[in-house]
């Protein structure tokens, strides 16, 4: 049952269209990166699959059945949605943060059980914030309220994860460890969808990517494919350098600063 | 149950400063309301031995004797006005948790819906249309209020929809604009009303806690609890709507729901108690806060948290508007600004201090 | 009328044999005056804070203010009988008084022909009937008096204002109109409608009062009436102010609508029509200096 099943997507804000004819899949177990330049579509996407918003035309499965046939607890129940960032006014804990990851999975006024403590807990182990559990959402920097909500989506328990740029506030290590994590769950067999800016982290982890731009998509296979130096340069119109690393075997894709480029002309 | 390393704290049913507990158990639920209930019924039977006059309570609680004047004070005259301030205090201050809620705004107040400003509208045409038979009927004002409440409630409610959602921006924005256009219209007129019409709406503009009837009590105090239990069937999806409007979507919470709902209880709540005692300021945004502040944020328990501290703020401040000055009343509103405003610089100078160092 | 349904509405009944009043809380100035009038203002338990007149209701037990009596204060006073007179806010308390089962009676005194019902009324309530009716025609009597004394006189234009900013006037449908209108006046504020109206500067200059009986006036002596005065002065073309007939009405107190009416109207028709009583008193009342001319 594929994950996800996304056909002739079409939406519009307005007049221009935002999306414009994008048809994806997201295979089971696998890591897939959606890439492009500022204002491809990019968070649309994510919106439109995790049915924020309503596609204009086209249609979305999700395990097979329409996305518009599941209700909005069902749907939390498959897909776990970590966006970029998440302003809360109010003063909650960390562990109540992440605790309402459970909240596809209870009625209306109740309290959580203990399963939901357990699951909650293991999930902010895993992120690494399980320390931090007491304080307030408000003293976290930017990088630990990321983890925290990641822990939030690994509380739901869905199998599909769709995350837009994870690693935004995160310094190298902690974006690594993310990367890792996003990869051990891919290997329990969750499939993960990831917006990211980061070519090289995309071609580090990802088993596909998606290449959009202006709202179509220009380009979707293995990241040998679509990362290159020519669909790039055509793409984000701008040279840049891609090279396969000599030590870690990965694709490198390296900005050029305009004396670089200037250099590369003649 | 404790998530954390073990080298931390026990988590308190209250805490002292400003980092909330873990999490919301229904231990800790049940007793904090149930703490909290015992003040209230404490402060109601303290608060109804209290006045401008003095009462021999052993002699008011003795049932036979005739002419006891100690008995009728106590049970007559001082506790349907205890306890009314105890429901609207307590409606005002549930109504506040909601809507900051919905509004995902710790600055929200019950009489920023325009709910309040739509009641004091129909009493003022009351008074207008009614002439002197406003001031010798007590039940016309009330009426007149809860229509004006009613109206008010359903073009707000139709302002706010865009798109057939309900968008918390527009709510605010139609509410204050309706508060502004309707104290317009009451300026307007005020200044064309006779004399003595302008001094009953004015008075009844001041809000008043009055001796009513254990049947308008009774009465009110059904509404309040149907709207508070209406309220807290919506808390948990409240907490969640605090990731916003995509988070909570994302999680399976319908927000357009949660939000009517919220709307619609929290000015039922307003529009009831306004109809009857005017309007009485800053319980619906001091108590929120400050139970926010010991309780943490989750709304579950701070909806009845705030319904009980409410009753019992609204309690003391009621019996201080009435025993201050001995035989002349002060308007219960007066006594809950003078309290709200000073409290309420020390609450933002301690948070600026905190954030600011 | 209306008003009279009402009072008569929420007059509980008597019983055959009234007992004795003992205890009575008046709850405002003119029924204070009313009961000493009938001569049970020794009866009196409780009073409001504006009661003064006669100088023994100052000694009285205050039981609240016009808008909010107090509740606890009267009951605890245990009246035979609570006389009221609608206020803007009172509703509620009188309401909640009766619903204790305390004895209220309300009346509305606001023409002439209501004062007198009310005082029938009062003295009914208290067991003063029989005082209350000869009051009564003792009024009448002296109101003859007075309006025989202007019979002949030339009606005046009259303003009687109990505000100057805003600018409230006595208006139609009060006692007070009436007073005016006995003392062979022409009351201007009763043209704009309303009982206590707000009247632009425009209308009052268009209208040109050759009197004017200013009540503000009366209660500022003590700390501004030279800026009340100046208020009337910036009306050069007012025939008042011309001729120098702006009165402040010191004793405005008298103008309730109580027993005292015989005596509001003689101040009143002083003001208005002062040739007709030069050298003139109403029998029993002996104060000539009823407010400076201006």
């Amino acid at each position: 049952m594929t994950p996800i099943e996304a056909s002739g997507l079409h939406f519009s804000y307005g007049r221009a269209p935002v999306i414009d004819d994008v048809s994806l899949t997201l295979a089971p177990g696998e890591m897939l990166g959606v890439i492009g330049p500022n204002g491809s579509g990019k968070s649309t996407l994510m919106r439109l699959l995790s049915a924020v918003l309503r596609p204009s035309g086209g249609e979305i499965r999700v395990h097979g059945r329409p996305i518009t046939s599941y209700s909005r607890r069902d749907l939390a129940r498959a897909i776990a949605v970590v966006p970029q960032d998440t302003v809360i006014e109010f003063p909650f804990s960390v562990t109540e943060v992440v605790l309402m990851g459970r909240s596809p999975h209870l009625g209306g006024f109740a309290f959580e059980g203990d399963r939901d403590i357990d699951v909650a807990r293991r999930a902010m182990q895993r992120t690494g914030v399980l320390e931090l559990a007491e304080r307030s959402i408000h003293e976290l920097s930017g990088g630990e309220r990321q983890r925290v909500i990641l822990a939030r989506a690994l509380a739901q328990e869905a199998d599909i994860l769709l995350l837009d740029e994870p690693a935004a506030f995160l310094d190298i290590r902690h974006g690594v460890e993310i990367y890792d994590l996003l990869q051990t769950l891919q290997h329990e067999g969750r499939s993960i969808l990831t917006v990211l800016h980061d070519l090289n982290l995309a071609a580090l982890y990802c088993d596909r990517v998606a290449l959009l731009k202006a709202g179509r998509l220009v380009r979707i296979g293995t990241p040998s494919e679509v990362i290159t130096y020519a669909v790039l340069t055509e793409v984000y119109e701008t040279e840049v350098y891609v090279d396969i690393n000599d030590v870690t075997g990965a694709i490198n894709v390296l900005p050029l600063s305009r004396v670089y480029r200037e250099r590369l002309r003649r | 149950m404790k998530l954390s390393a073990p080298q931390s704290s026990n988590s308190p049913i209250l805490q002292s400063s400003n980092s909330p507990t873990s999490y919301l158990t229904w231990r800790r639920f049940v007793a904090v309301n149930l703490l909290l209930a015992t003040v209230l019924l404490v402060t109601i039977i303290l608060a109804s031995m209290i006045g401008s006059v003095h009462v021999d309570v052993w002699r008011a609680l003795q049932a036979g004797i005739p002419n006891n004047t100690d008995r009728v004070i106590l049970f007559e005259t001082r506790l349907p006005r205890v306890l009314l301030a105890a429901i609207v205090g307590g409606a005002l201050a549930a109504a506040g948790v909601a809507l900051q809620g919905l509004m995902r705004n710790p600055l929200a107040e019950p009489h920023l819906i325009g709910v309040s400003g739509g009641a004091a509208l129909g009493a003022v045409i009351a008074v207008i249309i009614g002439g002197r038979n406003t001031f010798t009927e007590a039940s016309v004002l009330p009426l007149a209020a809860a229509a004006g409440a009613l109206v008010s409630m359903a073009v707000i409610y139709r302002l706010s929809l865009v798109n057939g959602r309900l968008q918390p921006y527009v709510l605010l924005l139609s509410g204050v604009v309706y508060n502004a256009f309707a104290g317009a219209l009451i300026m307007c007129v005020n200044a064309i009303a006779d004399f003595y019409q302008a001094q009953g709406i004015l008075f009844w503009l001041m809000g008043n806690l009055a001796t009513q009837s254990y049947r308008l009590v009774a009465t009110i105090g059904l509404y309040t609890l149907i709207g508070t239990g209406w309220l807290l069937l919506q808390t948990r999806q409240l907490n969640v709507l605090s990731l916003g409007e995509e988070g909570a979507l994302q999680l399976g919470v319908d927000v357009d729901r949660t939000r009517r709902a919220s709307f619609l209880g929290a000015s039922f709540l307003v529009g009831a108690v306004v109809s009857v005692s005017g309007m009485i300021g800053f319980v619906g945004l001091i108590v929120p806060h400050v139970m926010r502040l010991i309780l943490g944020a989750d709304h579950r328990l701070l909806l009845p948290a705030s319904l009980l501290a409410g009753a019992t703020f609204l309690i003391w401040a009621d019996t201080v508007a009435r025993t201050a000055l001995g035989v002349v009343e002060i308007p219960v509103g007066v006594v809950t600004a003078l309290c709200g405003g000073p409290f309420f610089v020390y609450l933002l100078k301690r948070e600026g201090r905190k954030v600011f160092g | 009328m209306p008003t009279l349904l009402l009072v008569t509405l929420h007059v509980f009944p008597l019983p055959c044999v009234a007992a004795e009043v003992q205890r009575i809380v008046s709850l405002a100035p003119s029924a204070t005056e009313t009961v000493f009038a009938l001569g049970m203002g020794d009866k009196l338990v409780g009073v409001s804070v504006y009661c003064d007149y006669p100088p023994e209701a100052q000694r009285i037990d205050r039981v609240g203010n016009f808008l909010t009596p107090n509740i606890e204060a009267i009951v605890a006073k245990r009246p035979d009988v609570v006389i009221a007179v609608p206020s803007p806010g009172n509703q509620n308390p009188v309401e909640a008084l009766q619903r204790l089962g305390l004895k209220v009676v309300v009346v509305e005194p606001n023409t002439i022909a209501e004062i007198e019902d009310s005082l029938v009324t009062i003295g009914r309530a208290i067991g003063r009937e029989a005082q209350a009716h000869a009051l009564v025609a003792s009024i009448e009597t002296r109101l003859a008096a007075i309006r025989a004394r202007v019979a002949a006189a030339p009606p005046r234009k009259v303003l009687m204002v109990v505000g100057q900013t805003p600018l409230i006037a006595v208006g139609s449908g009060s006692f007070q109109d009436e007073l005016i209108g006995m003392a062979r006046g022409i009351n201007l504020g009763a043209q704009a409608g309303g009982l206590w109206p707000h009247l632009s500067l425009e209308f009052v200059i268009a209208a040109a009062p050759e009197v004017i009986i200013d009540t503000t006036m009366g209660n500022e002596e003590r700390t501004g009436a030279a800026a009340a005065l100046q208020f009337w002065a910036t009306f050069p073309t007012l025939p008042a102010v011309q001729q120098h007939r702006v009165y402040g009405y010191k004793e405005y107190q008298l103008l309730r609508p109580g027993p005292r009416l015989p005596e509001a109207l003689e101040s009143i028709a002083h003001f208005i029509q002062p040739e007709r009583f030069e050298n003139w008193r109403i029998g029993g009342f002996e104060n000539p200096d009823r407010g400076a001319r201006h």
